[in-house]
């Protein structure tokens, strides 16, 4: 009620002449309205302020070598590891909504053959495993074993708040709080259920990660 | 000419100029796979170059080529906040036109998406640790 009274009194005050009488004089009204139009302005100044060096970043990471046997070791690191991120085939271990949005990024619009992402049914021809979805007791063993006959070098994406800590079903007496309970997670995918968007980022965000490993280095090194 | 196909040549031509001749081509192509003849329509504060080209269908028309200094490791965090709209089809004003925009001095300056990075977003519990974790039994 008292709102009510109050919003047209609101109303008058952005009025300035009405202001000015108010206020008894023509000088200049301290008031200042916020200026928000839809309207598009003429171009400003062109904000190139903090202008970047026009400085190609290489493609490898392993840029400090000092021998030569530790640049082939690096180089040759780098061809394991576009050979890895290049092919990266998950395992499927969709258990809930979350595996609709992973069926998604493998559709056309999302298209994740494009990077080298197939998904494969059998664990033993897998790197990767995306587990989509709530992650209930009854289920976790089966996770761990599933885990546990993948070939060595394995990765893990934890998809959606059930798989990254519960999420909706946190309290529940069935369910594990987190998928990382049970296996290592290298890729947090956040949201419930995530974008078909969202898993393609986390699968690039995992490319970028492989592209790091420097297997045959620290071998070098022991 | 279009009859036989002639001009798609030459825009093809014209693209590999805008490039900067046959290896700027090449390199562009190894970057982003794609090799597209568009009009620049702005560049932000990084460097990342903005462009469009409405031959193309919705949803393909705008693009953004990333700034040299992120080489082959860019990616979609790097676009600031005030490109996104325009690049995701919010708003069809650049963010130069718009002035419905606002501006504060509290805005913070826009970070790329630092996981993997030391200055990575680290949560720890405060709290006891209400399992123990299972030790493998030795043999």
């Amino acid at each position: 009620m008292l709102r009510s009274t109050a919003v047209p009194v609101k109303e008058a005050l952005n009025n300035p002449v009405l202001l000015r009488t108010l206020v008894g004089s023509f000088s200049s009204v301290p008031f200042k309205k916020r200026d928000h139009s839809t309207t598009p302005v003429q171009d400003q100044a062109n904000q190139t302020s903090l202008q970047a060096t026009e400085k190609y970043k290489p493609y490898s990471p392993f840029q400090n070598t000092s021998n030569l046997a530790e640049f082939a070791l690096a180089r040759l690191d780098d061809l394991l590891n576009w050979g890895r991120k290049g092919s990266l085939w998950p395992l499927t271990f969709g258990l809930a909504c979350c595996a609709v949005e992973m069926m998604h990024i493998a559709a056309p619009r999302y298209d994740m053959d494009r990077y080298g992402v197939v998904f494969r049914a059998s664990p033993r021809q897998s790197d990767c495993i995306i587990v989509a979805g709530t992650l209930t007791n009854k289920m976790a063993p089966a996770l761990r074993k599933v885990y546990d006959q993948m070939p060595e070098p394995r990765w893990v994406i934890s998809m959606g708040s059930c798989a990254n800590g519960g999420g909706y079903y946190h309290y529940s007496y069935s369910v594990v709080r987190g998928c990382d309970r049970i296996v290592p997670v290298d890729i947090y995918v956040p949201g419930c259920p995530p974008t078909a968007e969202a898993l393609m980022y986390g699968v690039l965000q995992l490319q970028k990660k492989i592209k790091r490993y420097n297997t045959l280095q620290m071998w070098y090194r022991k | 000419m279009s009859y036989f196909g002639l001009d798609r040549f030459f825009t093809f031509l014209k693209t590999i100029k805008n490039y900067g001749g046959l290896k700027a081509s090449l390199y562009k192509i190894y970057r982003m796979d794609s090799l597209r003849p568009g009009t620049l329509v702005g560049t932000d504060k990084f460097g990342n170059k903005y462009y469009e080209n409405n031959a193309y269908f919705y949803g393909r028309n705008r693009w953004v080529e990333y700034a040299p200094q992120y080489g082959t490791d860019y990616d979609g965090s790097q676009v600031p906040a005030e490109w996104f709209g325009w690049l995701h089809y919010k708003t069809d004003y650049l963010p130069s036109q718009d002035a419905a925009r606002p501006k504060y001095k509290w805005m913070m300056e826009h970070t790329q998406n630092l996981s993997g990075t030391p200055g990575q977003f680290m949560p720890y519990s405060t709290t006891q640790p209400k399992v123990q974790a299972w030790v493998p039994p030795k043999k």
